[in-house]
């Protein structure tokens, strides 16, 4: 019975979608605003639907009803309530199941939000977006089917979900992020559609284009941070990233949106780089459907693959008709995109943001080809390969400091960029900064070379983001005599947003340099009463003990930690031992600090009563997240409408009135 | 039309494509098992009944080790193929199911419910598991008269290779000395 429910609404869904996409198109064609409105119900109905099918998944898994083969596979009634709502989501079919909620959602609100300024466009953007839609519930209804039912006989208990995912309470937000950051991108994705087939690209278009790819871009930074977060927390090897087929996978689409971005702020400026802008946003898209498809296939081996299905080649195929479609209609419409004309040089604002989306391309290059070459290198020579760490760092670390260097200078390049002798001051006045940056390394003992050309890079754009993110503020105090920061802040929420994140940018950027330079370890077998060293650290092992709980066992060790004589409290690493899973899978304890975090895991208990304990001191880890969190504040404050925007909203009338003095406008 | 357009796009991501699509003639997660060819690991298991199986005496006829669990939907799937293979080759080919990480009770529960096609072996510190190199239930290893592993299977085993492994394993000539 709930079998059928759910895939009543996966039908309805997809039904929704097909004619919606079909109808949209032919409204755009023909301009039509009662198909306009149409496809809008459609859109909506849509959303409906996949709300409808997400509920019955949800109830299934709370009612434990194993009749529905999802349930069967990920379900166990020892699971507690929290991580049954989340196994929607923690394998194959009910992840596609999810996505296809958050694609609803988004085109519900696009349906919504777009309605006014944006119709010139907007069943085109529909019609691309339910098309997607379309593919999904296609999926679901068939290859991907989380609502077949149970062959007979249906069990009684079930496995459970991934022991990994059980484990901590980032699982719950990391995937939903990913997801909110990758589907998201298809809205984008279809206002660019909509662009090229209109074959107009003006500021009715730029403007929710770039807060419709802001959102997913600042949803796919916390995802992927929460993910390396929930790496350092469960895994329990002391890192944050590996270069994972899938963490790279996510990382593209962020890289081309980041790109898309910066590209847009030139064509809002200077009405150049549309045809870029519009590239960069298709590519994103692309690399986020190549990313879903790498993770569901099992072409590549991670701890994120799903197991082998027969979605993949469904997907491939996804992939390969939305390229040919994208070239076909870049090439057939590109050159309606017609730049403003302007005689640029190379040594001015744009000229860096030019070669920032350069460099994000580059980057964006390096590390598809890492990720693709073992799946090329296997077909073509039937040979293992695995492209590791040492690849990316060496071709990707160089990347990053350029793209480091380009947040310091671009923003401190004039606009146009006419007069060399403002050019070469806006250059020299940071570098004051970059020495003391550099100085203040070499005191605190960093010697290698990348971490001091970073360090100094980093005074360098610290200086620029903070001269150019308070210019505003500055501006208005002389010209007004006292009137408070925030106002000024309020006129331009966007420009400050802008170096908001981009400080966000260089707390994780020097955190990540200084943390990957600086970690030590020690490992050690240790009998009750013995004492591990590490940086200053004492860690005496106080005993273990074995917890039962209803869906594990924990072996947990007591360890008192101290430090300059000091207690410095107690840490509980362990071991969780889950009845259908053959390896304990650890959970480390970490003290975290502002300065360093000390990262205890345990390798192993003894029959004999002893653990195999190993310590990790690394500086800086919290200021990895920290400094994601200030970028995500700063994508916060771009969403806030600017001054001119809130009042284009207003009624003319209203508009007037607050435009008065006594209004406290301009 | 821009060629220019056309012409990169097609030439940076049509080989790529094709890459992907051979990529699927190799799933990474199918190891092809070392153990083929060689020798099976012996074990001496009790079942459900505490009666005791020595693999090493069941040298001389086909074996069919089958390691699976309650929880486990092909394991479910597999179930009667099993059934009605142990009926199919009675008295000439042993089926044996060792339990993989499950309680027992469960097992017996499911095996009086819905009939057992052989001995469920308890394997409670994964010894014979590990030995075998199963990955996960269910994983079926069929053993010829000599006791060397003719082949495996990941997953719920299919009727054809069931009928085709079996009659190969008949088919072998019974080794000199039982």
């Amino acid at each position: 019975m709930t079998s059928v429910l759910g895939q009543g609404f996966v039908l309805l869904g997809l039904i929704a979608a097909g004619f919606g996409a079909a109808l949209g198109y032919v409204a755009g064609v023909r301009r039509s605003a009662a198909g306009l409105r149409l496809t809008r119900r459609l859109a909506l109905l849509f959303a409906v639907a996949m709300v409808g099918a997400c509920g019955v998944m949800w109830y299934a898994l709370l009612s434990h009803d194993f009749s529905v083969s999802y349930v069967a596979q990920v379900g166990s009634l020892s699971t507690p309530l929290h991580i049954t709502i989340f196994s929607l989501w923690s394998s194959l079919e009910g992840s596609i199941l999810f996505w296809g909620l958050i694609l609803g959602l988004y085109i519900a609100a696009a349906a919504t939000f777009q309605r006014r300024g944006h119709e010139d466009y907007l069943a085109y953007t529909l019609a691309t977006l339910l098309a997607i839609g379309a593919f999904f519930t296609f999926l679901i209804a068939s290859v991907a089917d989380p609502f077949a039912p149970t062959p007979s006989p249906v069990p009684v208990d079930g496995p459970g979900p991934n022991p990994l995912l059980q484990n901590h309470l980032l699982m719950a937000i990391h995937p939903p992020m990913l997801y909110l950051g990758y589907v998201g991108m298809s809205v984008p994705f279809a206002m660019a559609v909509a662009a090229l087939l209109r074959g107009q690209l003006g500021a009715t278009w730029l403007r929710p284009m770039r807060r419709w790819l802001l959102v997913p871009t600042s949803f796919l930074t916390a995802g992927i941070m929460l993910g390396g977060w929930w790496s350092y927390e469960v895994l329990g090897w002391g890192g944050y990233w590996a270069w994972d087929p899938v963490e790279n996978a996510s990382f593209l689409p962020w890289l081309t949106g980041i790109a898309a971005l910066h590209s847009g702020v030139v064509q809002q400026r200077r009405g150049t780089l549309k045809a870029w802008t519009v590239i960069l946003i298709m590519i994103t898209f692309l690399l986020t459907i190549l990313g879903t498809f790498l993770t569901r296939s099992g072409v590549v081996n991670s701890v994120h693959s799903f197991t082998q299905s027969p979605i993949g080649p469904v997907f491939l195929g996804f992939l390969a008709l939305c390229t040919a479609a994208v070239v076909v209609l870049l090439s057939l419409r590109i050159d309606t995109l017609v730049s403003e004309p302007s005689n640029e040089r190379l040594v001015s604002r744009e000229g860096a943001f030019l070669l920032n989306n350069l460099l994000f391309v580059s980057l964006m290059f390096t590390v598809l080809v890492g990720t693709l070459y073992p799946i090329v290198a296997e077909s073509l020579r039937g040979v293992k390969v695995s492209v590791g760490e040492p690849y990316f760092n060496r071709m990707a670390v160089p990347l990053f400091a350029a793209l480091l260097l380009m947040m310091g200078v671009g923003p401190a390049l004039p606009w146009g960029g006419s007069d060399p002798k403002l050019v070469r001051r806006a250059l020299v006045r940071p570098l004051p900064a970059a020495a003391a940056a550099l100085v203040l390394a070499l005191l605190l003992g960093a010697r290698s070379a990348p971490v001091l050309v970073v360090s100094a890079f980093a005074g360098f754009a610290l200086w620029v983001t903070a001269d150019q993110g308070l210019r505003p503020v500055r501006a208005r105090r002389r010209r007004r005599g006292g009137r408070g920061p925030l106002a000024a802040v309020l006129v331009a929420p966007d420009r400050l947003g802008a170096y908001v994140v981009h400080l966000g940018v260089l707390i994780t950027f020097v955190a990540v340099a200084v943390s990957s330079t600086f970690q030590r370890e020690a490992e050690s077998t240790l009998r009750a009463g013995d004492t591990l060293r590490l940086g200053g650290y004492e860690m005496t092992f106080r005993g273990a003990e074995r917890v039962q709980e209803p869906h594990l066992i924990r072996h947990q060790a007591e360890i008192e930690v101290s430090s300059d004589g000091q207690d410095r409290g107690v840490l509980y690493p362990s071991l969780n031992i889950y009845p259908n899973q053959r390896e304990p899978i650890g959970t480390p304890a970490v003290r975290t600090t502002a300065g360093h975090d000390l990262y205890l895991t345990l390798m192993n208990v003894g029959g004999d009563g002893s653990i195999g304990l190993r310590a990790i001191t690394t500086p800086l880890v919290a200021w990895i997240w920290i400094g994601v969190v200030v970028m995500v504040a700063g994508t916060v404050l771009c969403l806030i409408p600017t001054a001119a925007e809130r009042r284009a909203a207003m009624p003319r009338a209203v508009a007037d009135l607050a435009a008065s003095p006594a209004g406290g406008g301009r | 039309m821009n060629r220019r357009v056309l012409l990169f796009g097609f030439g940076i991501s049509l080989p790529l494509l094709v890459l992907l699509g051979f990529a699927f003639q190799h799933d990474p997660q199918i190891v092809e098992s070392p153990l083929i060819g060689r020798p099976a690991p012996d074990f001496r298991l009790a079942d459900l009944d505490g009666n005791i199986v020595d693999l090493a005496e069941l040298r001389g006829r086909p074996v069919i080790i089958n390691f699976w669990a309650t929880y486990c939907p092909p394991c479910i799937v597999e179930h009667p193929l099993l059934m009605a293979g142990a009926r199919r080759w009675q008295g000439e080919i042993h089926f044996l199911g060792v339990i993989f990480q499950d309680d027992p009770d469960l097992i017996a529960q499911f095996n009086a419910e819905y009939g057992r096609w052989g001995p469920s072996l308890i394997d409670a510190d994964g010894g014979v598991a590990i030995a075998y190199g199963v990955y996960g239930p269910p994983e079926t290893f069929f053993i010829g008269r000599d006791g060397v592993i003719v082949d495996k299977a990941i997953g719920a085993v299919s009727r054809d290779q069931l009928l085709d492994v079996a009659n190969r394993m008949l088919a072998q000539p019974a080794p000199a000395t039982g």
